[in-house]
């Protein structure tokens, strides 16, 4: 009976191990769903936007129907990220993603009435040349520094209505997405 | 031993992904969110959740995305059923919901008709709550029509809202989710 019992425990134990050895290493193994996805969607470099969702077709990142999306991928390694544009003045979001999925900057446009978009992506050594310049920094210019070199920036842009949804998806493909020249 | 090990840590790892209520995912009466999922340094359990999912999600400042895949009476969302979908939902500059199948994460509306409610175009009682219904039959107020068989996910997205993070935090406020008549 005790004998049993330790068996069990044991087996408890290794299981709790297995558990935690799962869980670690599942976004190892698995790193790079949304980014492998995204690329597969949109394969060219520049800003893209998503395809709407609609019921016939399956929607493996699980965009919501109601907004529009523009992607862009950067390799800060090529110089500092830029996503410049004007939007509609309707409810806008950014959302930087590392290659895990994980987000490292996201915010809305909730405190600000204006429709421009102005975003510098900078690995830390580049935050440091652009803190030794000492330049001025535009007003509404946001800037965001990565530890990482490859990012995904996703804008997200929400129609007032569906009938919109054309309008607004030419104001994201009119986004400006790169790298500024070192 | 090897029996209960590889259930325990396959069956507990599942589980935490799945459900997840014991494990990071918030449960407010039918609805579940992984209140850490848009922050920069995630808990090693929404970490594995993000790599499993492989959706895009939602950053921690732009809004917090709720699944329902149960009624308020814990049966699973079955689309040959009605369902009123009643009371308020946290402040928030706008919310959608959406009927999604569970596998594809596909609206299951009608091909030709609206996918999703939007908080902006809804008929409101006075006081500011609102009446949905999610059913393949014709439903009074607010109705989305739905198609096809067996069981289905509502996802709830609240945009620019301060529910979950911070002062005031205000999360006892998400509708109910009543099954009225099945075909």
């Amino acid at each position: 009976m005790i004998r049993t019992g330790l068996w069990i425990v044991a087996g408890l134990v290794l299981g709790g191990i297995i558990h935690i050895a799962v869980i670690l290493l599942l976004p190892a193994l698995s790193d790079t769903a949304a980014w492998d996805r995204v690329t597969a969607l949109t394969p060219n470099d520049g800003t893209q936007v998503l395809a709407a969702v609609t019921p016939d077709q399956p929607n493996p990142l699980h965009l919501d129907p109601e907004l529009t999306y523009a992607v862009c991928r950067l390799d800060l390694s090529k110089g500092p990220g830029t996503v410049v544009g004007n939007l509609p003045q309707a409810f806008w979001s950014v959302a930087v993603y590392a290659r895990n999925g994980t987000v490292l900057y996201s915010t809305t446009n909730r405190d600000s009435t204006s429709t421009l978009l102005d975003l510098g992506l900078f690995n830390p050594a580049q935050t440091r040349l652009l803190a030794e310049q000492k330049l001025d920094i535009a007003e509404g210019l946001l800037i965001v520094e990565a530890q990482q070199d490859e990012l995904m920036v996703v804008v997200r842009l929400a129609p007032p209505h569906p009938a919109m949804r054309t309008r607004y998806e030419k104001a994201l493909a009119g986004l400006r997405c790169g790298n500024l020249p070192t | 031993m090897i029996a209960v090990a590889l259930g325990t840590g396959f069956g507990l790892s599942w589980y935490a992904l799945n459900d997840g209520r014991l494990f990071g995912a918030v449960e407010i009466g039918p609805w579940q969110a992984w209140s850490n999922v848009g922050v920069p340094g995630p808990d090693p359990y929404t970490r594995a959740y993000i790599a499993r999912s492989g959706s895009l999600e939602l950053g921690a400042s732009e809004g917090l995305q709720f699944i329902a895949t149960l009624d308020s009476d814990n049966r699973r969302l079955d689309r040959s059923c009605r369902y009123r979908i009643d009371g308020s939902t946290p402040p928030a500059r706008f919310w959608t919901l959406v009927p999604v199948a569970p596998d594809s994460g596909a609206p299951i509306t009608r091909p030709d008709g609206p996918t999703d409610f939007h908080s902006a175009r809804l008929s409101r009682a006075p006081d500011g709550s609102v009446e949905l219904y999610v059913s393949r039959t014709i439903a009074p107020q607010n109705w989305l029509e739905i198609a096809g068989d067996g069981p289905f996910n509502l996802v709830l997205t609240l945009y620019d809202t301060s529910s979950l993070s911070g002062a005031g935090a205000n999360v006892a406020t998400l509708p109910s989710i009543i099954r009225e008549a099945c075909a």
